[in-house]
């Protein structure tokens, strides 16, 4: 295997009295796909707006290829190449599908007038948002309003714009949630093939079947501590569901999770 | 453009029914666009037949006078809007920086070269304090600005000593008096300020973080937006064009004081609302104010020939203030966004 791409270490979060992270570690490697699993309240969102910048843990570092980087904001994490598809609400209902692909990094005429004003290469930008689309098959107009796209069009543009930024890390949380059978496995399959072209990503759900069957590694948070650190093919939902439970009783056989 | 199918049984029925109503929504945003035109030709008729001074180009050059001074204001307050900010104190800014410029040019004896920067410094200065107040301190702009209305106002009579400090110099009063090809040149600086912000708004990376952060600020911050500092900008472009507006006024009124301008805010926000411009943020347009602009001050105008009295001015254009936003309100319900983007 090779050299970890995104590290967390002692990572720490307390808001007021409640304590939503403590002491948790991870590590992904380049290529792999880590699956991070927990109950409602388990830590995993937080964990996911430290490492995107969004939130500053109390306690923790973050390494990125080894080298321990500063991402106290988000456009510190994006430079970084960390991606993240925000749970449902990554996408600006007033802005069209090329504004929110390019968003806040948006293509300027490369020319000194351009670069000065920061004058927008529409042209461009809508010209290539259709060739990612196109390419990853998400059927959207570049131009329509993000307010007029159905719930799965949303979420696959929002994991197309992660596809296409994402250098070295993609978070998806709950990217397949209120999707359809058939756009669910769209996402999966974006999922290996993110981590075919050597890209680490960590994808939450709740959905076991989706967690076992992308899932190289799979990291289990309960009350804001890692409990679990799985190899997949070694492992059963059975299992997990124990960990995230913290007990043998509430499990029902494998076909947990909705 | 392309109608790539999806063979997914419910969503493509989804995507079918969210391309026709793509094609409804079109249809409806050029509607509003039409519809504010046309509004504003009725208007124009009405008076025309109920008054045989109307249509005279010296009625409409005033017009044109009347509108450049509140559009610049408008204009700046557009820019907050977007952003899902306000901004209150324009009329008071307006005031304030031509009593700056007063003071400074009439009774100190400066310069106008330097009398002009010094007003708009202020005004710039006082948007950027109410802005600071707002992005760094989280006091919502309604009460930041609010604030800097009474502050602003306050200042400016002190200054003056609640009196008109008048008496400007010739080419301080050609500011608003004098004409270019015969057009007022407040007209012409209106126009100016319409095309520089339209620009901005619709061209810059700027502008697409103004709609960003007035459309949904969480996202924006997670795009590493800095939102509070795209409003805090907001703010102080709105000083500027208030700074703008007070000196054209104070110097086609030959004085400062602190009453000139200070009425100018209901005029601004009915002008911005008119025009689509979203009080929720995220929506609206330059140009659309400025058709709202010349809608208000075509109405105030036609009324006083037809010898309305002033204070129906003001009922009427609270009354369109209100149908305008709930315009607003059901295009939100029927998740329609404004127009002219």
């Amino acid at each position: 295997m090779s050299e970890a791409v995104l590290t967390v270490r002692g990572f720490g979060k307390s808001y007021g009295a409640v304590r939503a992270l403590e002491d948790v570690s991870l590590e992904v490697r380049r290529g792999e796909v880590l699956g991070l699993v927990g109950d409602n309240g388990a830590g995993k969102t937080t964990l996911v707006k430290c490492i995107a910048g969004v939130l500053e843990p109390d306690t923790g570092e973050i390494a990125v290829d080894g080298t321990v980087r500063d991402v106290h904001t988000a456009e510190a994490a994006r430079a970084l190449g960390i991606e993240v598809v925000h749970q449902s609400l990554s996408l600006i209902d007033t802005l069209d599908v090329t504004q929110n692909f390019f968003l806040n990094r948006e293509l300027v005429y490369e020319n000194w007038l351009g670069r000065r004003l920061r004058w927008l290469n529409r042209r461009a930008m809508y010209r290539q948002t259709g060739e990612v689309l196109d390419e990853l098959g998400v059927a959207a107009d570049p131009q329509r309003l993000a307010a007029y796209l159905s719930g799965g069009q949303r979420q696959m543009i929002a994991v197309a714009r992660a596809m296409k930024w994402g250098r070295h890390i993609v978070i998806m949380d709950e990217p397949a949630a209120a999707l359809g059978v058939r756009q669910a496995q769209q996402i999966l399959d974006f999922v290996r093939l993110l981590a075919s072209r050597g890209i680490a990503v960590i994808l939450i759900s709740h959905n076991m079947q989706h967690v076992l069957a992308v899932t190289d590694r799979i990291v289990v948070l309960r009350a804001g501590r890692k409990v679990g650190d799985l190899v997949t093919s070694k492992t059963s939902g059975r299992e997990i569901v124990t960990l995230i439970t913290g007990s043998e009783l509430a499990v029902p056989g494998e076909e947990v999770g909705v | 453009m392309s109608e790539r199918t999806e063979s997914a049984p419910g969503p493509a029925s989804g995507l079918l029914e969210g391309s026709r109503r793509w094609a409804l929504v079109r249809l409806r945003r050029s509607f509003r666009v039409l519809g504010l035109v046309l509004a504003l030709a009725v208007i124009w008729v009405f008076f025309a037949i109920r008054s045989e001074y109307f249509f005279t180009s010296d009625n409409i050059l005033n017009i044109l006078l009347q509108a450049s001074n509140i559009g610049i204001v408008a204009a700046g307050l557009t820019v907050v809007v977007i952003t899902a900010e306000i901004d209150l104190s324009v009329g008071s800014l307006e005031a304030l920086a031509g009593a700056i410029a007063a003071i400074v040019i009439i009774r100190e004896g400066v310069p106008v070269a330097i009398g002009i920067p010094a007003g708009l410094a202020v005004s710039v200065l006082a948007g950027a304090i109410s802005g600071v107040l707002t992005a760094k301190l989280k006091v919502v702009s309604f009460v930041s600005t609010l604030a800097m209305l009474g502050i602003a106002q306050g200042t400016a009579f002190l200054l003056t000593n609640g009196q008109s400090v008048y008496g400007f110099p010739e080419s301080y009063r050609a500011i608003g008096t004098s004409k270019i090809i015969g057009i007022p040149t407040p007209a012409v600086i209106a126009l100016g300020v319409f095309i520089a912000l339209h620009l901005m708004l619709t061209r810059t990376k700027l502008g697409l973080k103004m709609f960003a952060v007035g459309g949904n600020a969480e996202a924006a911050a997670y795009a590493g937006i800095k939102v509070g500092r795209i409003k805090l900008y907001a703010l102080m472009l709105s000083g500027l064009t208030a700074g703008i507006g007070g000196l054209i006024l104070s110097s086609r009124l030959d004085a400062g004081n602190g009453l000139f301008g200070a009425g100018d805010l209901l005029g601004a926000v009915a002008a911005v609302v008119i025009g689509g411009t979203s009080l929720f943020g995220g929506v609206g347009s330059i140009w659309g104010t400025a058709t709202g602009v010349l809608i208000i001050v075509t109405i105030a105008n036609g009324m006083v020939l037809l010898n309305v009295p002033d204070f129906w001015q003001q009922i009427v254009v609270g009354w369109i203030i209100i149908a305008a936003v709930m315009l607003d309100q059901l295009a939100k319900s029927a998740r329609l966004p404004g127009f002219l983007r």
